[in-house]
């Protein structure tokens, strides 16, 4: 993120989990770039964890200025707690599996590939984030 | 010995969210992982390096690693080397797709045929490096390769794939005022436990050349090892 998106109307910063291993990482990175690209273009920023682990300075400005959507994929929470090791906020804290829990026709499978109720579930926890977006007002 | 991961190689991708590369290292290592050399391999998400515990961190020293970066920012391998030990290779996708004259990939989501083929010509340079390291000898102990020594011990493995919240089995242990992390002590420990060995100096003397098998202990300090494990003996 660019140290020009403090004075444009991004609201949040969106942190998936980051990871490998499991489709519940696959579905949090999904619904991530949906609100990022799709939903919520011109109010939210991605902010990639590797960068927060090295501290990337822009990256931790991002998560310092912004609110932050920290989606987790896992117990875990490695998007939480990289948030608050960055000194930012967490507004809002997602864990898919409790998304999943709330829309259990979308079992998601795959990892490289979701099936389509794995895309299907990373809609309906993007529509949730961006539900909670809209809510928050932006600080002048 | 106690039971241990066998001998594996650790796979650390970057999985950086913001660039197709970053994809690329991703799909890489699954396709490692799941394909290439399942029996062999095993990943770690590198935010656990902080977010994780004392075990994540050591997943370095414990295996040897490959760090897959998408650019020269190379955090995998910079954060592996910082928050637990050098990687033992290294791959960055940019430099491998100039080497190989490929078009840059596109795509974060969705990665175009040159992002694809970035996949499969990064997971087989990471598979030729997977056969290479494991033909090494690697010391737990040093966390690096060693040059004469028994071979590393094998155990039940931990299975291929994500060792999320399994990490290395770690236990901390405070000696001369100083909080030391002993890799592998709660898996000795659980095989002296299941073999009733009493409480004698000569079974904390075996646990501590047990210990020494996986962790550094200078020579002087070893007599303060034995009285921090002599409590630990039940």
């Amino acid at each position: 993120m660019s140290a020009e998106d403090k004075t444009t109307r991004v609201k949040a910063v969106i942190v998936p989990c980051s990871g490998i291993g499991k489709t519940y990482g696959t579905v949090s990175r999904e619904a991530a770039y949906e609100i990022t690209e799709d939903l919520r273009p011109e109010e939210t920023r991605l902010a990639p964890l590797s960068m927060l682990v090295m501290g990337d300075e822009a990256t931790r400005a991002a998560v310092t200025n912004h609110p932050a959507v920290a989606i987790d994929g896992c117990k875990l929470a490695c998007a939480s707690k990289m948030v608050q090791e960055s000194g930012g906020t967490v507004a809002v804290e997602l864990a898919v599996l409790d998304v999943y829990r709330r829309h259990r026709q979308f079992k998601p499978q795959g990892i490289a590939e979701l099936n389509d109720a794995g895309y299907q579930l990373a809609h309906a926890l993007a529509e949730e984030v961006v539900a909670l977006i809209d809510e928050m007002t932006i600080d002048e | 010995m106690p039971q241990l991961p066998q001998k594996k190689v650790g796979i650390v991708a970057c999985s950086g969210e913001e660039m197709a590369e970053g994809t690329v290292t991703r799909l890489a290592a699954l396709k490692l992982l799941e394909e290439l050399r399942p029996n062999d391999t095993v990943t770690i998400c590198l935010p656990l390096f902080l977010a994780g515990g004392e075990g994540d961190r050591a997943f370095a020293r414990f295996y040897p690693t490959i760090a897959i970066d998408g650019c020269e920012l190379r955090c995998a391998a910079r954060a592996t080397e910082q928050f637990s030990g050098k990687p033992a290779a290294e791959i960055v996708v940019t430099d491998l797709v100039a080497e190989q004259g490929l078009t840059r990939p596109q795509g974060l989501r969705r990665l175009d045929a040159a992002g694809k083929q970035a996949v499969d010509i990064t997971a087989q340079r990471a598979a030729v490096l997977v056969d290479e390291l494991l033909e090494k000898r690697w010391s737990r102990r040093a966390g690096q390769f060693m040059e004469e020594e028994a071979p590393a011990p094998t155990g039940n493995g931990a299975g291929a794939g994500c060792a999320c919240g399994g990490g290395i089995p770690v236990q901390k242990v405070v000696v001369n005022g100083r909080e030391e992390v002993l890799i592998a002590l709660p898996a000795i420990l659980d095989q002296f436990r299941a073999a009733n060995k009493p409480n004698t100096p000569d079974t904390v003397r075996e646990l501590l050349e047990m210990v020494k098998i996986y962790n550094p202990i200078p020579a002087e300090e070893e007599e303060a090892y034995l009285a921090v494990l002599s409590q630990l003996v039940e």
